[in-house]
């Protein structure tokens, strides 16, 4: 009796299994898609990958769980009154336990081998890149190009060039984050970090403080542009010299 | 030890005490506010005015005053000093400290009992959750339109870094203070904690440091996020030296704690209470003892280190010194992460517990849950850097903290495992601890899963420093921890109190509190996944519409913790009477009379299996 019971019940764990998996795996692919910012640059358009592919494989692992925990308050919640009975002892499940280590830990070394190839490709450069010194103060950033005297609040980049952005901080810890590119770094005071990206559709670019900074943290953003390596020489050449 | 301090007692009247008796919570604030002021005039006729450091070397011994008159005055230095003169207590003497016949006052008098320190801390985390409660309410209050209204951002930004900091104090003592204290030295059959005396003094300290943190709001603010970078943190005023001083004497308190909870475990086990016999939650706790004594010293060091820039002008964190924010970075998250498991694994320990009375089954694969415990808290030493992925401190150990930090989700998954093994083909008995379990269950999966997207650093280059990092940890600790804890309340209470927490009361909680996580931390990963970063006192209209369902969520929250606190005091004054076993469970906690008599157990018991043998054979001695 207690089988076929068993075996009634489960089938709904799998319907539920798999009708939640579905929904997982649709709000994966959408609400990236819908809510993250534009992406513009190699790293960003990877961030969005990345997301969208773990979403994707934490789907079915995720709703497994809601499955069980469903279908043990449906079908195991004790109905009667009173103290329930004790259950059949069930104290050790060998091949389950194998089944969920092993499906845990391929999962992990997916993630992992997945992880470490996009940061190796992050982190290779293509050996020629822009340079822009970034330079955070309570709560302005600032922008120069070496090689010219061009001091700038709003930042301007070519695309399809790589850029390295060369960051350090007057005053306390800021954070540089470029949104549309999908990069980040803080400014230290006292040290240049350095953080590159090749940006990749043309347009306007949001730079934010991600690091507390003081009492105008959540004003310190500034405006950016990803323009064409002509509009860029042009840009250039406009600024007033030697600011 | 076979005859217990009542046995021993020349007189049915607690007799001696001396001082004591005149010392409650009361004198201690009274002794603490008034060697802070002398701490304070004295320091200031003692130091240079003209310096730098001076209103910092002044706010340090205004603290140091105030801790050091707060433990004189609840009596901690008592039974020290009366050793010190060779005059040590006497059994009555001791039975006056543990609180014997002493009705109510005892709560707030310097008591060595161990359920009535377990009773403290229940109070001690009522009230920092609602303290961390009621600034999370401003935050959110502050952050429901664009722009700022209701509160400045100065003031917005003190909110910030106290609201973390409470909250993280009072969630590291939710589970393990109340029934590490309460219900742990019962479970392994002891009379009370190896170190009676120590316990109090954790409690205290606790206590002190507590409300030390809680004046940084009256002495100008700490306007710098509860992770007190070391750049920033060099700019704030003297509610800086008040935090540094909280944490040290934190640290203070659990490592005396830990020491005493890892030494009653493994020394003061009843016959037959064998190391495979331990309930689950008593391993959870001791894990977390060791793991605690491994962690918060980094935090201690971190923060002396503060004080010494501060006050004597050293130049660990100042740039312009020579020194450098990563360092206090990294002893910082040392710390920080290892606390995340100093706050999970009771709570997750206490579901485990949980999980095994209420589906009438044993628990699901005891030892590998012990293995998962350990694994995650050894685990949780070799990742902090993954707080500094973006920081530009050593990108090179990007990918070895990487690997240590996914590697994590292995004994994490192991938790559900547990937990769904042990509830799977139970017979379920609905009641409210298993409702805030299932909750923890729904909860935990969505704050793991969005772990593991900050742990990938390509991913955490764009989330970090975001309201998706808020949304997760809340998750985490609002969504898993506190849901655990409220499990373990539910779960314990009756022992307490002798009655129920109220259920119907407990399930509108529930309901409110778990739709309220979804819509305030459900919105905020939209927030921080359309760029919003943390700590932001006002933002732009793209965060419009999220930000207001959070606090909309916000409000629901508390709302059901405004319910959940109405039960708990109603039900420990007239709920419905419990008798001392009323889950019928087996672990020794609930084989002793409710209320629990002074020292537990009136013969020593014996144990012959562990407390999950549901359905199966009783072993007799
Ligand atoms: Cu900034
Ligand atoms: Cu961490």
């Amino acid at each position: 009796m207690a089988t076929s019971s068993t075996k009634r019940s489960l089938t709904r764990f799998y319907w539920a299994w798999g009708i939640l998996t579905v929904v997982g795996v649709v709000l994966s692919i959408w609400l990236p898609h819908r809510y993250v910012p534009r992406m513009m640059s190699n790293d960003g358009n990877l961030s969005l990958t990345t997301m969208i592919l773990f979403s994707v494989l934490a789907a079915p692992v995720a709703s497994g769980v809601y499955a069980a925990a469903l279908h043990i308050m449906h079908a195991d919640r004790y109905r009667g009154e009173g103290v329930p009975p004790a259950a059949e002892p069930i104290r050790e499940n060998t091949k389950l336990l194998v089944t969920w280590l092993t499906v845990s830990a391929v999962l992990t070394v997916f993630v992992l081998v997945w992880g470490l190839g996009a940061l190796a490709a992050e982190n290779s450069t293509s050996g020629n890149p822009l340079v822009v010194d970034v330079t955070g103060q309570q709560w302005v950033w600032t922008f120069a190009y070496p090689g010219t005297h061009v001091v700038s609040n709003e930042l301007y980049v070519p695309d399809n060039r790589e850029v390295e952005f060369r960051v350090t901080s007057l005053d306390v810890t800021h954070g540089f984050w470029v949104v549309n590119f999908g990069v980040q770094v803080d400014a230290n005071p006292g040290v240049i970090t350095t953080i590159h990206t090749t940006p990749d559709k043309l347009g306007t670019i949001e730079v934010r403080c991600e690091q507390f900074c003081g009492l105008n943290h959540a004003f310190m953003d500034a405006i950016g542009h990803v323009v064409t390596p002509s509009q860029f020489s042009a840009w250039l050449s406009s600024q007033p010299q030697g600011a | 030890m076979t005859t217990t301090l009542e046995h021993t007692a020349t007189s049915a009247e607690p007799r001696g005490g001396g001082l004591a008796r005149h010392q409650n919570f009361g004198t201690a604030i009274v002794a603490g506010v008034i060697l802070a002021w002398v701490g304070w005039f004295v320091a200031r006729h003692l130091f240079w005015s003209g310096s730098d450091n001076w209103s910092d070397q002044v706010a340090t011994m205004t603290a140091t005053g105030w801790m050091i008159g707060f433990w004189i005055g609840i009596g901690a230095f008592n039974a020290p000093f009366r050793w010190l003169v060779g005059n040590d207590n006497s059994r009555d003497e001791d039975l006056y400290y543990a609180g014997y016949k002493q009705g109510r006052a005892r709560y707030w008098k310097y008591t060595t009992d161990h359920k009535v320190v377990g009773v403290q801390y229940i109070i001690l985390t009522m009230s920092l959750l609602a303290v961390g409660g009621i600034l999370a309410m401003a935050i959110r209050t502050e952050l429901i339109v664009p722009g700022t209204h209701f509160v400045n951002q100065q003031v917005y930004n003190s909110f910030i870094a106290i609201h973390g900091m409470v909250m993280i104090l009072a969630l590291i003592v939710a589970v393990a203070g109340p029934w590490g204290n309460f219900v742990m030295p019962i479970m392994v059959g002891a009379r009370d904690m190896a170190f009676p005396r120590l316990n109090a003094l954790s409690l205290w300290t606790l206590v002190s440091a507590a409300f030390l943190l809680v004046t940084v709001l009256a002495v100008g603010g700490l306007p710098v996020g509860w992770v007190v970078l070391g750049t920033i943190s060099d700019q704030a005023g003297v509610g800086m030296d008040f935090f540094a001083m909280t944490i040290v004497v934190f640290t203070v308190s659990t490592t005396v704690a830990s020491i005493n909870l890892i030494t009653t475990v493994i020394t003061m086990r009843t016959k037959g209470m064998t190391l495979d016999r331990l309930p689950i939650f008593v391993w959870g706790t001791m894990i977390t003892a060791v793991l605690a004594l491994y962690a918060f010293p980094f935090f201690f060091v971190a923060e002396l280190n503060q004080i010494l820039d501060r006050t004597v002008s050293t130049s660990f964190y100042v740039a312009s010194g020579g020194g450098t924010s990563w360092l206090q970075a990294n002893l910082f998250w040392l710390m920080g992460h290892p606390e995340v498991y100093v706050i999970l694994i009771p709570a997750v320990a206490a579901l485990f517990e949980i999980s095994s009375v209420m589906a009438r089954k044993p628990l699901f694969s005891y030892k590998t849950a012990i293995g998962a415990m350990v694994a995650l808290s050894g685990l949780s030493a070799l990742v902090w850097a993954h707080h500094m992925f973006t920081s530009g401190w050593a990108p090179t150990l990007g990918g070895p903290f990487m690997v240590t930090t996914e590697v994590i989700s292995i004994p994490t998954g192991i938790f559900f495992l547990v937990l769904v093994g042990t509830l799977w083909r139970g017979n379920v008995w609905m009641r409210l601890p298993t409702l805030w379990m299932f909750g923890f269950i729904f909860n935990f999966i969505v704050g793991g899963v969005t772990g593991i997207y900050l742990s990938d650093i390509p991913l955490d280059e764009q989330l970090h420093g975001t309201m998706f990092v808020t949304a997760h940890f809340h998750y985490i600790f609002v969504g898993s921890v506190l849901f655990g804890a409220i499990a373990a309340l539910a779960f314990w209470f009756p022992k307490v109190t002798g009655r129920f927490l109220d259920e119907r009361l407990g399930r509108y909680s529930f309901w409110l509190v778990f739709i309220g996580v979804q819509l305030t931390f459900g919105a905020m990963f939209l927030s921080g996944l359309k760029g919003m970063p943390r700590r932001d006192a006002s933002y732009s209209l793209a965060f419009e519409h999220t930000n207001f369902i959070s606090t909309i969520g916000a409000y629901i929250i508390m709302a059901g913790m405004l319910i959940l606190l109405g039960a708990i005091i109603t039900s420990w004054r007239k709920g419905e009477p419990s008798g001392p076993n009323p889950w019928h469970a087996n672990s020794l906690e609930w084989q002793v009379p409710t209320p629990v008599p002074l020292e537990n157990f009136l013969e020593d018991p014996v144990i012959t299996q562990d407390p999950y043998h549901y359905g199966e054979e009783l072993v007799r001695p």
